[in-house]
């Protein structure tokens, strides 16, 4: 189990630092072009390095089409078996866009109050 | 058996489990969603030059079909309850959010607490015309009991004629405060919080 006490609640701390993002996250990955699950999960790996769970995303991904800010659609693919493709709906691009316009207000203040801590300085 | 054919009838053995699971979602979203699962493990085996230990892996992240199901109607249900003025429903979907975790225990004993609280009051309301001298609110050296006093030889009534409408309001201001309270809490909640991601099982199993 835990060896140190503060290391455990560290990751603790970040596990759900990503998990409160991951909403977001997930509309920003189809700002740009309709993804099927695999390609988002992918695509959140790549860019902001969030591994999530499969078990995790789909569920997610049906309540945000039942919420209206995402539509999807079956597409026929070479592999032989059709693939479900998200896209943003208007609302669910209103959503992200104020959902990353909070985000970057609240990261830029936030750094310039760890700015002292990253650099080391002491007081 | 070849061991692709072992894996396929893995593979189907899981969705076969997660269609049983998926019993209280409509037919055509279950439909979608076992399509759409389908696809994901396909894919994710595809191209690997071993697929057997591919398909472990992607059912292992998936969860078991009763654990995925439960978060598919989870993720629904939290979100058409927090907008929702049933306590039924209420109460339902914090069963299935109290199997999730911490907060949706403390949400289904809340909603558990509340709800059963306002149905004592509204029964004492009904039986009070045919129990008039028996039901109240009635104090002793014991404390406070409403509805048939425990040791009425030792305890007054307090209420009189108002037993009903002040009941009647405290049953409506428990009912509603629950309501309000439940839906507070699953609009607090963070999406996916209560869902174990990779990272997070890949700690505990470290552990």
């Amino acid at each position: 189990m835990a060896i140190n006490g503060n290391g455990d609640r560290g990751q603790h701390w970040e596990a759900q630092l990503r998990k409160g993002c991951l909403e977001m996250a997930i509309l920003a990955s189809l700002w740009q072009s309709r993804l099927y699950g695999l390609e988002i999960l992918r695509a959140l790996s790549e860019k902001s390095e969030l591994e999530v769970a499969e078990g995790t995303l789909y569920p997610i991904l049906s309540r945000l089409k039942a919420e209206g800010l995402l539509e999807s659609e079956w597409v026929e693919a070479e592999a032989g078996h059709p693939r479900k493709y998200y896209w943003l709906t208007s609302p669910g691009r209103r959503r992200a866009r104020e959902m990353a316009g909070a985000w970057n207000e609240f990261a830029e203040k936030l750094t310039a109050l760890v700015q002292p801590v990253v650099g080391g300085r002491e007081r | 058996m070849t061991s692709q054919q072992l894996t396929d009838t893995r593979i189907e053995m899981y969705l076969n489990r997660l269609q049983s699971a998926l019993a209280g979602v409509s037919s055509g979203d279950r439909e979608d969603i076992l399509r759409e699962i389908r696809a994901h493990i396909l894919d994710s085996a595809g191209n690997s030059p071993d697929r057997e230990g591919a398909v472990d892996r992607v059912l292992r992240l998936l969860g078991t079909p009763e654990e995925l199901a439960g978060r598919y109607s989870t993720e629904c249900q939290l979100t058409r309850a927090s907008r929702s003025f049933s306590p039924w429903l209420l109460l339902r979907t914090c069963w299935g959010w109290a199997k999730l975790g911490m907060k949706g225990t403390l949400a289904f004993l809340l909603a558990l607490f509340g709800y059963t609280l306002a149905l004592g009051f509204t029964i004492s309301i009904f039986l009070k015309p045919f129990m008039p001298d028996k039901i109240g609110m009635w104090i002793g050296p014991e404390g406070l009991d409403i509805g048939v006093p425990s040791h009425p030889e030792q305890m007054h009534e307090l209420l009189g004629h108002y037993f009903v409408p002040v009941i009647a309001a405290a049953a409506f201001a428990t009912a509603i405060g629950t309501t309000h309270a439940l839906r507070w809490m699953m609009r607090k909640r963070t999406p996916g919080l209560a869902i174990p991601t990779t990272r997070e099982s890949g700690l505990a199993q470290a552990s």
